[in-house]
């Protein structure tokens, strides 16, 4: 009976400072708010922040004080009130302000995207420490409000979606590098050669970059490329988004041109619809 | 004890409440290159680590209401002292096309005109254009002020009245020769029309038009030795060289001649130092008078470089 009560107040103890972390966080979160001018990466993460602070708090109390009845209940409904009302703020604030937000497969980065659902304008963020983020850039058209993220590697984030001129558009967040880390290189460039995969091929050289898939193929000109960080391109027709090329966690960036290309690329489809990365292997130099 | 928790979660239950209001009422956090997308390969961030320069809020160049800035490599013009900006339709490399050498953060002088009225720069795409706004930068036009023209050294442009502007162009510089000529037009600045060009291939060093019939060509920029100012009478169809004797004690130290104004019943132009004097500091410059519309010129008097604007 000791020991249990004992271990009680303990894990109460324990709630305790969790709720007071908590607490803590909210309360440096609105400092540098405003005075870094960064914010949660999910808007979100405010209210569910607040609900665990609550959750803990309660809980805590519960196991370290004994209360009469009366207090249990006065207890107990203020904080129904305050988590029903942080639920609704949440529910509501995502209405206003949509986040988007994918952890990448090995939980090291963040994507997040937050779109003004009212004007359509969506802006990609920079993750700071996990849960906090900058503002980067603006999405280049504006969209209709549906997302489709896909990591094509561990630091590579194609997110697909649908601009309001009804165009597939594609946009990548980059967070990695596969050269030295220190220099600017082209993508395409970089994969100057042929690639195969199964039932498509991708030759990079000095016209562009031709895709063949199921037999027919289809040349993308340098200019109608985008770059983004150094890990991606986007391939685009009449100004909407067909392929992206990404480079895969083992390609390797030679600044030699005469080193052998190791690694693999990945090629994927912009569709709404749900579809996978197709790994490619280097074959040859033309 | 009790008491201490208590009093703990109910301070926190509140912080967390006003909290609510605060996180309510903050801002977004505004985009700072919000006006750049990342539209081309050779825009994109180079280093995924690093942060893109931010673009910066346009400054304008000076106090004046009325001005311009070239930030951004956009030519960007402001009637109310940087408040708004009105994107000017050209290419900022394109005004600086031509011999000149400097650090393009602001318009070379003469070449554009800016006022309430006007706002007009001159530039060049192959063809010479002046590019000009009646409407303080919501309608634009352009017209072709010469087809073919060397690489261009000396520029200036100006309006004596709505209708009536002149632009003075010189070029082809080989070592300290080349071609000046101007252009006159009578229409606003829609057509532009190539006077006769001064008997001379000095390096130009000020020209332009003081009536619709009367302009003068400034030559001398290299060590002169005395003004040489050629003058039109007949709108450019015929230039002949001015006479102005300098007396004998300013010989060979006011060289240069300046633009002419007009000045009452008649016209006055400061001569200048050039570039190396040093005649009581080097920026006393003479004042000569022309009474027969500017073939010939008398000294009147020695001006201070504080009296000269």
């Amino acid at each position: 009976m000791k020991q249990n009560k004992d271990i009680r107040k303990i894990i109460g103890w324990i709630l305790f400072l969790f709720a007071a972390g908590f607490f803590c966080l909210q309360l440096g979160y609105l400092f540098i708010h405003e005075r870094f001018q960064v914010e949660y990466i999910d808007n979100r993460l405010f209210y569910i922040i607040n609900i665990l602070c609550v959750t803990c708090l309660g809980l805590a109390i519960l196991l370290l004080l004994t209360l009469t009845k009366k207090w249990r209940w006065i207890g107990a409904s203020v904080m129904v009130v305050f988590i029903v009302v942080n639920g609704v703020l949440l529910v509501t604030s995502n209405q206003e302000i949509k986040n988007i937000t994918s952890l990448s497969p090995d939980f090291k980065h963040v994507l997040s995207i937050k779109e003004n659902v009212k004007n359509g304008e969506a802006v990609y963020y920079r993750s700071y420490y996990g849960i906090l983020a900058r503002p980067k850039e603006r999405l280049p058209y504006e969209t209709d409000g549906e997302y489709n993220v896909e990591w094509l590697a561990d630091d590579v984030a194609a997110v697909t979606y649908k601009a309001v001129d009804d165009t597939i558009q594609q946009f990548i967040g980059t967070y990695g590098d596969r050269g030295s880390g220190s220099s600017y290189y082209y993508v395409g460039a970089e994969i100057h050669g042929r690639w195969e995969g199964s039932d498509v091929s991708v030759v990079s050289n000095t016209e562009g970059i031709s895709v063949t898939e199921n037999g027919e193929t289809e040349l993308f000109e340098w200019e109608n490329m985008e770059q983004f960080g150094t890990l991606a391109v986007v391939l685009k027709k009449n100004n909407e988004a067909v392929w992206t090329i990404s480079l895969n966690e083992n390609f390797k960036v030679h600044s030699a041109a005469s080193e052998p290309t190791v690694g693999n690329i990945s090629l994927y489809k912009a569709t709404m619809e749900e579809n996978q990365p197709i790994t490619l292997h280097y074959k040859t130099l033309n | 004890m009790r008491n201490v928790i208590l009093g703990v979660a109910g301070a926190m239950m509140i912080g967390l409440t006003i909290g609510i209001f605060f996180y309510q009422s903050q801002d977004q956090i505004t985009l700072p290159e919000l006006n750049q997308p990342n539209e081309m390969q050779e825009n994109t961030n180079p280093s995924n680590e690093l942060e893109q320069p931010y673009a910066q809020p346009l400054q304008p160049v000076n106090n004046d209401t009325i001005s311009y800035t070239l930030q951004n490599d956009e030519l960007n013009i402001t009637y109310n002292k940087g408040k708004d900006w009105v994107r000017v339709p050209v290419e900022k490399g394109q005004l600086f096309d031509g011999e000149y050498n400097g650090n393009k953060q602001e318009l070379i002088a003469g070449s554009y005109i800016l006022n309430e009225n006007r706002a007009a720069f001159l530039y060049k795409q192959g063809r010479t254009f002046l590019i000009y706004s009646l409407d303080q930068g919501k309608t634009w036009q352009e017209s072709v002020v010469t087809e073919t023209f060397p690489p261009i050294r000396f520029r200036k442009v100006d309006f004596l009245n709505d209708q009536f502007g002149y632009v003075v162009l010189s070029g082809d510089r080989t070592m300290s020769q080349e071609f000046s000529t101007s252009f006159l037009t009578n229409d606003g600045g829609e057509n532009w029309k190539e006077t006769a060009s001064p008997p001379t291939t000095r390096l130009l060093a000020d020209g332009g038009f003081v009536d619709e019939t009367t302009g003068f060509m400034s030559y001398g920029t290299i060590n002169p030795e005395e003004p040489d100012v050629y003058v039109t009478q007949d709108g450019g169809n015929t230039w002949t060289e001015a006479v102005i004797p300098i007396p004998e004690k300013y010989d060979r130290i006011f060289v240069q001649a300046e633009f002419p104004v007009k000045e009452d019943d008649h016209l006055s132009v400061l001569v200048n130092q050039g570039p190396n004097g040093d005649y009581k500091g080097g920026n006393v410059k003479g004042k000569f008078i022309s009474e027969d519309n500017g073939k010939t010129w008398e000294f009147s008097m020695e001006v201070q470089p504080n009296e000269t604007k």
